[in-house]
């Protein structure tokens, strides 16, 4: 599988603030790669550098083939690029829109025709052909931006917050869309602070917190890396004196570091070992005697894996600007 | 078998540059030109601008008809007017065809930048230029469509009063030339006036501020360019060891340049092409401007005319190349021939060069609004 987005180093500076810190970044053929992190993370930056909105201050990066510094142009046509932010025009109607972005592309009226039939189709508004596109919906204007970036059939999309904003209906509505893309061929980057939209969607992640990229890969890749870090959840069967008993057997054991007890009488352990060393704490505590109804490692969804990545805390850098103003980073906050 | 890539000759990479640059400019132009001539508004617009300007001949032409049946009324001949040269009927087509000049060059000294100045702020302020950016379209094709687009309102506001400009042809006294040259001209004050707005706009982030700046540029080239003008001639009298001394007048005076972005003065060209023999006050202030000779000659009447009654006073009794005040007319040179382009063509060439180096700088302003937005709070 080839390569498809490369960052080397790349870097933005704005005013000697960092917003992006030589961010290295390889997407492969085919993936939908999910960029996280909380607001003002350097996630729209990234993405508008890639887009050639934005020349590097340092390092380069490469779309398919091409380097975003010396081939904007080159880029431009391989890449669909849709802003977190993004405005309609007043007066037009969906398939003009269409069309005047197959002009921007340099498209023969025949394929505009055609292009916009089909893409028309693609993100369910072909009963809105006539509409005027400021008379549509919220998330149909997501969609139609969405169509806006296919209408030159790029072979990468960069997505920028494409969800946000979207009623939950409209959410599956557009991750369906963007797994159909992804059977059609196309290397999707989509950044979303939003962790379990992201998870329930992409094939890798990139985490990125302060402009620097706190982890990359694909999503299983990633969660083996942190299993060694991992939280086990033992339910005893019986009452307190059980709980304490066994308690007190995991709390001797190597690889635990601590172990609490939940308000529902779970314990949770701190394990420091990996899977085959859970399987002999487990084998160990039965023999000790102990009733042990579930033992299970807490779920590693995204959300945990992004608290646990961002929960070291980077090399200091100057804090960066933030993207747009909101609301503080909800859950990246928590972990600082 | 091995087929031999043709590499583009230079000749073919810049047909293809043109190429796409232009498919660029018509989308542009298609996408603005539908929503800027869709339901009736457009439409409305013409209508009422077509009748306004109706009334308004037919003002002037009542006007013109109530002076002149007062100048030619028995008693009441006034040869100092020149009436007696001109057929009655032509002061009427030459009031009609200077009123509707005048009018066309205001309409189009306000509508211009209307039209032009949110041409590249809207696309940030409304957050559509992000995606324009990142399609190949290139900068250049996005505000010279932008500008063609605008203009194209314009110049179908120009085009659609042809027929009421017509109505001079059944007085007289203009000829079709002489409403070629007008048309000509006013295309270039838009194209010139456009581009000031379209400058702005790529450079400033608010359309409001970019409308603002915009007017008051057009105010200070029209009216600051005719102060300064005034004040420098002033300037220039009061250095002149008479007060009238032409000589002095000829050195110190102000450039010419100076009024060549004030579209009044190259009006006044165009109607004074349309007098015959250059009387005509129109010609007097377009000769102080261009320096031909002044209201306040006192040099002798030069040489070749036969009597100083034959040569009006500040009429232009000059060789027509522009020779010294006070050579010899040349043999052979008609002092009642037609006084035309003296001035406006300069004008002309002007606004079209700076709707020229605007239009480019406009494109090299081009960039998202944050890039944009940070350099600016620096």
């Amino acid at each position: 599988m080839s390569t498809v987005i490369r960052a080397d180093g790349l870097t933005k500076r704005y005013n000697g603030t960092l917003a992006v810190a030589g961010v290295d970044l390889l997407v492969d053929e085919g993936e939908i790669h999910g960029l996280v992190g909380p607001n003002g993370a350097g996630k729209t930056t990234l993405l508008k550098m890639l887009a050639t909105l934005l020349p590097p201050t340092a390092g380069d990066a490469e779309v398919a083939g091409a380097s975003v510094r010396r081939e904007p142009d080159s880029v431009r046509h391989v890449i669909g690029y849709m802003p977190d932010s993004f405005g309609v025009y007043d007066d037009m109607k969906v398939w003009e829109y269409l069309d005047f972005f197959g002009r921007c592309y340099g498209l023969p009226a025949a394929r505009r025709r055609r292009m916009i039939g089909d893409l028309l189709e693609l993100v369910d508004l072909a009963d809105k052909r006539e509409a005027y596109v400021q008379s549509l919906s919220r998330g149909m204007q997501q969609r139609l931006c969405l169509a806006h970036t296919l209408v030159h059939d790029p072979s990468v999309l960069l997505l920028d917050e494409p969800a946000s904003g979207l009623d939950p209906r409209a959410r599956v509505e557009l991750r369906e869309l963007l797994r159909e893309l992804r059977t059609l061929g196309k290397t999707i980057l989509i950044s979303s602070h939003i962790l379990p939209e992201l998870e329930e969607l992409c094939t890798s992640v990139a985490i990125i917190d302060r402009g620097q990229l706190l982890a990359s890969g694909r999503m299983d890749e990633i969660e083996a890396r942190l299993r060694a870090g991992a939280v086990l959840r033992a339910r005893i069967v019986g009452q307190e004196p059980e709980r304490a008993a066994a308690s007190a057997f995991f709390i001797a054991q190597p690889d635990v570091a601590s172990v609490d007890t939940l308000p529902d009488g779970t314990l949770e352990l701190a394990f420091t070992g990996d899977e085959a060393a859970g399987a002999g704490l487990l084998a160990r505590a039965i023999r000790a005697g102990h009733r042990i109804a579930t033992f299970s490692r807490a779920a590693s969804d995204l959300e945990e894996l992004f608290l646990q990545v961002t929960a070291v805390e980077p090399a200091p850098v100057p804090s960066p600007r933030p993207e747009r103003p909101g609301p503080p980073a909800g859950w990246g906050a928590g972990v600082r | 078998m091995t087929a031999a890539v043709a590499r583009p000759t230079r000749f073919g990479r810049l047909r293809g540059g043109f190429s796409t640059l232009g498919s660029g400019i018509g989308a542009v132009v298609a996408k603005e030109l539908r929503g800027r001539m869709r339901g009736r508004r457009a439409f409305a617009i013409v209508t009422v601008y077509l009748v306004l300007l109706s009334v308004f001949t037919w003002g002037i032409y009542e006007f013109q008809r109530q002076i002149n049946a007062w100048r030619f009324a028995p008693g009441a001949f006034d040869p100092s007017f020149g009436g007696s040269l001109v057929p009655l009927s032509a002061t009427v087509g030459q009031a009609i065809f200077s009123g509707l000049l005048v009018l066309e060059t205001l309409l189009i000294l306000v509508l211009a930048p209307a039209l032009t100045s949110g041409a590249i702020s809207l696309e940030r302020e409304k957050q559509t230029l992000d995606l324009l950016v990142t399609t190949p379209l290139s900068r250049l094709a996005l505000v010279v469509g932008k500008l063609v687009s605008a203009l194209t309102y314009v110049v179908l506001l120009i085009l659609a009063s042809i027929p009421l400009s017509a109505i001079v042809f059944t007085f007289g006294g203009v000829g079709p030339e002489d409403i070629a040259r007008a048309y000509l001209f006013l295309f270039a004050v838009a194209f010139g006036t456009g581009s000031i707005a379209l400058f702005w706009s790529a450079l400033l982030k608010r359309t409001q501020a970019a409308t603002v700046i915009t007017y008051l540029t057009v105010l200070g080239l029209t009216l600051g360019a005719t102060v300064v003008y005034v004040f420098w001639f002033a300037m220039a009298q009061q250095a002149s060891p008479g007060l009238f001394d032409d000589r002095t007048l000829t050195t110190r005076r102000p450039p010419e340049a100076v009024m060549w972005f004030n579209p009044f003065i190259g009006d006044l060209d165009l109607i004074c092409g349309t007098s015959i023999a250059g009387i005509d006050p129109t010609c007097e202030m377009v000769n102080v401007v261009t320096g031909r000779s002044s209201p306040f000659a006192t040099e002798p009447v030069p040489v070749g005319i036969e009597a100083a009654g034959d040569c009006p006073p500040n009429a232009r009794c000059l060789p027509a190349d522009g020779g010294a005040i006070g050579a010899p007319v040349k043999p052979g040179v008609d002092p009642f021939e037609l006084l035309r382009d003296t001035f406006w063509p300069r004008s002309a060439i002007a606004f079209t060069s700076l709707g020229l180096i605007l239009t480019l700088l406009s494109s090299r302003l081009v960039t998202p609004a944050v890039r944009r937005y940070r350099r600016f709070r620096r």
